[in-house]
């Protein structure tokens, strides 16, 4: 094992790491742009750089360990290099924080306040360049913000695959851009580059100018959108700062998704199905409890589903692929004995969705069948001769295969007509507003939390369960 | 006569660059002794022993470079003949292109048998044409005579040259960059480590030569390391083809023996300044080498028939470096600070914007000087172009953040004078002559 000497201090190292690496393990900080632990080497911000005793200054991005190697890295040398580098990184940057979406969390801004801290130097014009250039139906670049690390460029080639992006022109008017006839709507994962843009340069279009990061907390959750169950952050406003009088919604809508990372499931990234969450979760709500359509107190409706349970003589019971682990056990103990049971796809593949693919993707788009199927068996969703009593648990059941006559229990979280049909409707929670696991196509456990109180009129399922339970029959 | 010729040894007629030619001078015979009784890492020996420094500018010892390959690894290796020869005020790879191509296509042979390199490639600058046209020619002429291909001069020894033609980037010129555009991605240079003789083109050790350097194997190999080192000052074996361009009456490639005065050069060889005026400076070795002042080097007049010795030490100790041999004389009358903003801008525009201090460096010093050369000039922009060219000194990806710094700051420390003077009176001190005046 080599010895190497950071800041006089003596830290274990494996052969084959770079002084970056090593000082990270050890909470060494090292400025960088460039470098990023799961991209390759690019070693062209020039910003990391560290003295090498009889050396001199040596990227600590690109630098093997050696034994006997001693790095300083705040000595005088290191401190006017980067004091330098950031003088150059903003000569021809517009500064324009103040409308800039990265602001509060740029690696420019920190940089310069750690490292800089003076003006600039220069007194002639910035070079201007594109200001908001299109990259799709996402992502817009601002060109005089991009300091040219290329994290951007390695992100498509390395991680996503998609090579949609490089570098075109050089010098001072070099200019990320798309390849010929590309856009980044062809990348599933190109979300991701925003995320790892160190400076405001690739803007989020659902996100552009919609709040100031400060403003924002985050709770950690996973994403439902398929069985990969990706750990994320889920980003809402700070309870602190609440807005008061106009767009309220905003106080419990979800700002932004970005991934939590997790080397166990899904590394540093997630696909742009998870950036959209809003979408899967913020649809219109069934908010009442009803009863042959009317609406009912939670009371009632649960007193009418516990009836016709006990008075079924075949009852289905078509549970959700979407339930938490908790959820699923509690109908398993209360409900399972009482029904035949089969998992229900809540949400299938569309038309033009990626399936399996060789990153994070797959082609279940249900966040918890693993656990689903590991305690209610692999019996298709399909209602056999007889059956009496249908419940379904969740979305994507076809109602019009259910034979006329037999009587539904509905419970979900969504506005749907069938909620109305149903002999009964349970108005749920969904899974930002609760906490629970779920389990992954791998049979990793990942937990969310909840990010927004639960409207008042509606139940968490695992809760409601029990209750549906007729009496004694559990027992 | 500047004593011995490695490399311009032969009368330039119109058909001297032929393969008949070539032979009739000897040609191919060191590859057919070489193949028949010699063992790879002899030549390899051999031109360690000679002691040739490379003649691309940065003068690392060749044989140095060749001991970073072991031919026996069984992993494939690349030799790459460097001819995008685009330092400014250098043209003298084009001479062996277009007068002896099978010279540099001997020697590359030559050197893949010793470095074991199936493949080769020539990487010629777009903008050549004619150089390009007689290389290629030269290389159908060495298959068809059987010096390249398989089985050479009757061996199982088999390699291929390729010619790969650049599109016109300055940066391509610089080795590694120049494996990337070989390779079809963008010709940014890559960092080191890794050397490229353990992971080069297409991540294979390779060996990037200069062409001056390739091209003087076979005389290395032919005539013995000895005789070679008998060549030149002791510190810099060998001669180098100077290219001399600027305010002298005869402008051209000229062949040195390494330790030539430099006087006697620019004065009797290459005729003088137009006018008989004295020379005010030089730039040795590409504009990338800091300019020496012509008092400074002792050959400021026609009397001056001495002064600094052309060898690497020597030039290095008058403060620059022979760099890649692109000579640029600079009369008494010219302005500097004009001078400085058309080199400035060189930078500026081929600088690959890969690396923050060269990309925005470079830029910066043009934007300063070019306000200085209108009019607008600042007391305080001297200091400002010394912070800019300190901070890419050894803190770049390749060497030319280093370069567009000892250009600028070569100028600055020697004519800084000019500068204040500009600044001041917000015009030249010259009339802002770059033409030699009065010629
Ligand atoms: S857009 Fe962002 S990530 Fe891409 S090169 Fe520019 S600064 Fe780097
Ligand atoms: S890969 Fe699947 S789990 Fe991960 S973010 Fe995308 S949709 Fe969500
Ligand atoms: S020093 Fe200049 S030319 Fe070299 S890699 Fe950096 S930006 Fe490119
Ligand atoms: S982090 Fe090392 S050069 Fe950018």
């Amino acid at each position: 094992m080599p010895g190497i000497v950071i800041d006089g201090r003596e830290l274990e190292a494996e052969g084959g790491q770079t002084v970056m690496q090593v000082a990270l393990a050890h909470d060494i900080p090292i400025p960088a742009f460039c470098w990023h632990p799961a991209l390759s080497i690019a070693g062209n911000c020039r910003v990391c750089m560290v003295e090498v005793e009889g050396r001199g200054l040596a990227l600590a991005c690109n630098l093997p360990i050696y034994d006997g190697l001693k790095v300083h890295t705040d000595t005088e040398a290191v401190r006017n290099q980067r004091k330098l580098t950031l003088q150059f990184l903003t000569l021809n940057h517009p500064v324009d924080c103040g409308i800039c979406d990265k602001a509060g969390e740029c690696l420019l801004q920190d940089y310069h306040y750690a490292h800089n801290g003076s003006p600039s130097t220069s007194i002639d014009p910035k070079v201007h360049a594109t200001k908001h250039y299109s990259l799709g139906s996402r992502i817009v670049l601002d060109n005089e913000r991009c300091i040219l690390c290329s994290r951007c460029v390695r992100f498509t080639r390395e991680v996503s695959g998609s090579n949609v992006l490089g570098i075109k022109h050089r010098g001072d008017t070099s200019l990320v851009r798309p390849a010929e006839g590309r856009s980044l709507d062809d990348d599933p994962y190109s979300d991701n580059v925003i995320d790892i843009c160190p400076v405001g340069a690739l803007l989020s279009r659902a996100f552009l100018h919609q709040s100031r990061v400060w403003y924002l907390t985050t709770t950690p959750s996973v994403c439902p959108g398929c069985a990969r169950g990706c750990t994320i952050d889920v980003w809402h406003r700070k309870p602190e700062w609440r807005l008061q009088a106009v767009a309220t919604h905003r106080n419990h809508t979800i700002a932004r998704v970005t991934p939590h990372e997790n080397p166990a499931v899904n590394g540093p990234w997630i696909c742009n199905k998870g950036r959209d969450l809003a979408a899967l979760v913020e649809r219109p709500r069934a908010l009442e409890p009803m009863v042959k359509g009317e609406v009912v107190a939670m009371d009632q409706a649960l007193e009418a589903a516990r009836q016709a349970i006990a008075g079924a003589q075949r009852p289905l019971a078509l549970v959700s692929s979407w339930g938490s682990n908790e959820e699923l056990d509690a109908f398993k103990e209360h409900l399972a004995p009482r029904f035949s049971c089969a998992v229900k796809e809540d949400h299938r593949q569309q038309p033009n969705e990626p399936g399996d693919d060789h990153l994070l993707l797959r082609a279940d788009k249900n966040p918890n069948t693993t656990r689903a199927r590991a305690l209610f068996g692999e019996t298709p969703a399909a209602v056999p001769e007889g059956t009496d009593l249908v419940l379904v648990w969740g979305e994507g059941f076809d109602f019009d295969t259910i034979p006329d006559g037999v009587a539904t229990i509905v419970l979900g979280a969504f506005d749907a007509p069938e909620n109305g049909l149903a002999a009964v409707f349970v108005p749920l929670s969904i899974h930002t507003e609760r906490a629970g696991h779920f389990t992954n196509f791998e049979g990793v456990v990942s937990a969310f939390a909840p990010c927004f109180p639960p409207p008042a009129t509606v139940a968490d399922a695992e809760t409601v369960f029990p209750q549906l339970a007729p009496q004694g029959a559990t027992s | 006569m500047t004593g011995t010729k490695v490399l311009m040894n032969f009368e330039v007629t119109d058909t001297s660059h032929t393969l008949d030619a070539y032979l009739e001078r000897g040609g191919y015979q060191t590859l057919e002794k070489v193949l028949k009784s010699m063992k790879p890492e002899d030549v390899t020996q051999a031109i360690v022993d000679s002691g040739i420094q490379g003649r691309g500018g940065a003068a690392f010892p060749a044989g140095r470079k060749w001991q970073g390959i072991n031919p026996y690894d069984g992993q494939p290796h690349f030799l790459v003949a460097n001819a995008d020869e685009g330092e400014p005020g250098t043209f003298k790879d084009r001479w062996v292109l277009e007068h002896s191509p099978h010279t540099l296509l001997e020697s590359m042979a030559i050197g893949a048998y010793s470095l074991a390199a199936r493949h080769n490639f020539i990487y010629i600058r777009g903008e050549y044409d004619r150089p390009w046209r007689r290389l290629a020619a030269a290389v159908e002429e060495a298959y068809a005579a059987g010096y390249l291909g398989e089985g050479i001069l009757g061996t199982d020894f088999a390699t291929d040259i390729f010619v790969f033609r650049g599109a016109g980037s300055y940066v391509c010129g610089e080795a590694s960059s120049l494996l990337g555009s070989i390779e079809g991605t963008r010709a940014y240079p890559r960092n080191r480590p890794p050397r490229m003789t353990v992971s080069g083109l297409f991540q294979s050790p390779t060996v990037v030569n200069n062409v001056e350097t390739l091209s003087t194997i076979s005389w290395i190999v032919n005539h013995g390391a000895e005789a070679f080192r008998a060549t030149g000052s002791d510190a810099s074996p060998g001669t180098r083809l100077l290219s001399v361009s600027g305010h002298v009456r005869r402008p051209g490639v000229y062949e040195v023996e390494l330790g030539y005065p430099w006087g006697r050069l620019l004065h009797q060889d290459c005729g003088g300044i137009p006018g008989d005026r004295p020379i005010k400076a030089v730039i040795p070795g590409g504009i990338s080498t800091p300019v020496v002042p012509a008092a400074l080097a002792g050959i400021r007049t026609p009397d001056d028939l001495d002064g600094v010795l052309l060898d690497h030490d020597a030039v290095r100790e008058a403060g620059s470096s022979m760099g890649s041999g692109g000579m640029i004389v600079i009369a008494e009358g010219t302005c500097m600070v004009r001078l400085l903003h058309i080199m400035l801008r060189f930078y500026h525009q081929e600088s690959c914007g890969q690396c923050t201090p060269c990309r925005e460096g470079t830029g910066w010093m043009h934007r300063i000087v070019e306000r200085i050369v209108a009019g607008d000039g600042r007391p305080e922009d001297i200091e400002r172009l010394y912070t800019i060219s300190r901070a890419n000194d050894g803190t770049t990806i390749c060497g030319m953040g280093d370069a567009a710094g000892f250009a600028t700051m070569g100028i600055l420390d020697h004519f800084r004078d000019e500068f204040t003077y500009y600044i001041e009176h917000k015009r030249s001190r010259f009339e802002g002559n770059i033409e030699c005046p009065g010629s």
